[in-house]
């Protein structure tokens, strides 16, 4: 029974049918499947289907985003008695598009990925100030800062984040991620971040890495 | 040879008897590009189409249609939607889709037609595509999700514009044929296609399929706009009559010798990696190095794959344009040998 509704919480999360999730999640409450599991068993292991997809290129931005929604309301419904139970995220994530970049799809691609893999994730949005994030990573005991962006004009900024951090004394408490269009391994290693990811679903995994120390 | 004729021969497939086109093939130059060369000594009374012969580089005209009124309600933040269901929708149409859009390029054409059937000018005129279009509508991110949740508002725009497209159309082709259009597009990123084959299918196909025929019974190729790795999109553009892609972005991982080996009968524009010209001569000629044998192939017009950007001093652009003449005329050379 439990391994049924679960499956059918993933498969429908994996088609963006946020109503029919919304539906199974209290019956598999009632079946007294406990919270956690139905987080990570059906929402997350759903989400992780759709981000090895997205990775390997067989599923596509509209796919993610509805299946992320999907998680999402699954996950609002879940909240109340996940902090209950004295779940936690395994990480807090902040992410943002660097200043003087507006662009923010494949930032909001990446927050919804870290979020399917369990990561909390702070949103500071587009056209970001490198003080915002080092103030954010700081106040919000940060353990991830994720850059993004789409201009060869504003890529430099994410040098700025890095020398930020270390003039911050936090360079060695933050993993500092980057992606985006212009970027690559080679300008992550220039600039001294610690992981350049070409996609949101490898971001994800990366982040993840970081945070339960197998990377 | 004149300056059109070469872009003909190109676009047949054949070489030109002496080099190929030497274009910046997005004739609205990047402004911050524009001033820092002003500062670098660009004169600053240069028009809009004066730039490209400063630099000794082939002349070519380009329109747009507008899509929405002058007047229409702009989005609240970048990448907004406008209109984000059926009824806004229908409160937004008085704005959209003006009837004087093809009136104004059609005055514009005229202008320049006695040079344009005279062989000094190639031009070419620039439209929203389905995918595009819908995006500025419904806003960047509402739009993706638009394919899922409003399928029928997704087919109802693409119904109008290309009723709308098709009223303009015939506005231009009654002053002269365009020798190629594109279709702005945006729908590829970094890693691929934005959205699936089934999607494009269902979505982008029937729209191609009203518009491109008409475009195509006048002679003029069409191309495809988007940023981005479009490679695995060409045989799903194909099958919408699409003839050609544009900028064929090489930091997304665009190779245009690999594009050209498996399509050898599709245009290309572009495909310059503009990273080079930010870093050095020597990086430039290894960029032209790079392309000579797509080059040699005609059906490919080497060109900066998006725009110059601000870092590339103006000296070193003036060292681009000669290298982009030099190597578009190693490349006829070869390309008649084989």
């Amino acid at each position: 029974m439990s391994e049924g509704i679960l499956l059918e919480i993933s498969e429908n999360l994996q088609r963006g049918k946020a109503k029919v999730v919304k539906e199974l999640i209290p019956q598999a409450l009632e079946a007294g499947i406990d919270p956690e599991t139905i987080l990570n068993d059906g929402l997350l292991a759903g989400m992780n289907v759709i981000g090895a997809k997205f990775k390997e290129g067989t599923a596509y931005v509209p796919e993610v985003l509805v299946a992320a929604r999907a998680m999402n309301q699954g996950a609002a419904m879940l909240k109340p008695y996940l902090e209950e139970a004295g779940v936690t995220s395994i990480g807090r994530a902040c992410i943002g598009t660097v200043q003087g970049d507006l662009h923010d799809i494949g930032k909001n691609l990446v927050k919804m990925m870290l979020e399917g893999k369990g990561i909390e994730v702070i949103d500071l949005g587009t056209d970001v100030a490198p003080e915002t994030f080092i103030q954010t990573a700081i106040e919000q005991d940060c353990q991830l800062i994720c850059l993004s962006a789409l201009l060869t004009t504003t890529m430099g900024v994410m040098a700025d984040v890095v020398k930020k951090a270390e003039e911050a004394g936090i360079r060695d408490k933050v993993k500092i991620m980057i992606g985006g269009a212009p970027v690559d391994e080679a300008f992550c290693e220039l600039i001294g971040a610690d992981k350049y990811t070409p996609d949101a679903a490898s971001c994800a995994d990366a982040a993840k890495a970081f945070l339960t120390g197998n990377a | 040879m004149t300056n059109r004729e070469r872009f003909q021969a190109v676009f047949n497939f054949e070489l030109p008897d002496d080099r190929l086109p030497a274009i910046e093939w997005a004739s609205w130059w990047w402004d911050r590009t524009i001033m820092e060369w002003q500062k670098q000594g660009l004169p600053s009374d240069l028009g809009f189409h004066d730039v490209a012969p400063y630099f000794g580089l082939d002349q070519h005209y380009q329109f747009w249609f507008a899509h929405r009124s002058a007047d229409c309600p702009q989005p609240k933040s970048f990448g907004g939607a406008i209109a984000e269901d059926e009824d806004e929708y229908e409160a937004l149409l008085p704005y959209l889709y003006p009837e004087s859009s093809g009136d104004g390029a059609a005055a514009g054409m005229q202008g320049l037609k006695a040079g344009h059937d005279a062989g000094e000018y190639p031009i070419w005129f620039s439209m929203d595509g389905g995918f595009w279009f819908p995006r500025t509508i419904l806003g960047i991110e509402n739009h993706l999700y638009s394919f899922y949740d409003q399928p029928e508002l997704y087919h109802r725009i693409l119904d109008d514009l290309a009723d709308f497209q098709l009223r303009q159309l015939e506005k231009i082709y009654s002053v002269l044929t365009p020798d190629f259009m594109t279709f702005g597009e945006d729908m590829s990123y970094n890693n691929g296609p934005m959205i699936s084959e089934d999607s494009f299918d269902e979505f982008l196909l029937p729209y191609y399929q009203k518009v491109v025929p008409f475009i195509k019974e006048h002679g003029t190729k069409v191309i495809i706009d988007s940023d981005g790795d479009i490679s695995k999109m060409i045989p799903w553009l194909k099958r919408a009559g699409i003839e050609g892609v544009l900028p064929l972005e090489r930091k997304a991982g665009v190779d245009v010798n690999a594009l050209r080996e498996i399509h050898p009968d599709f245009l290309f524009i572009g495909a310059f990696d503009k990273m080079t010209m930010r870093e050095s001569v020597d990086a430039m000629r290894g960029e032209f190095e790079r392309l000579l044998p797509a080059m040699r192939t005609g059906g490919f017009v080497p060109s900066v794959d998006h725009q110059t950007p601000p870092d590339c001093p103006m000296e070193r652009y003036k060292i681009y344009v000669e290298m982009l003449k030099e190597y578009g005329r190693k490349a006829v050379k070869l390309g008649k040998i084989q």
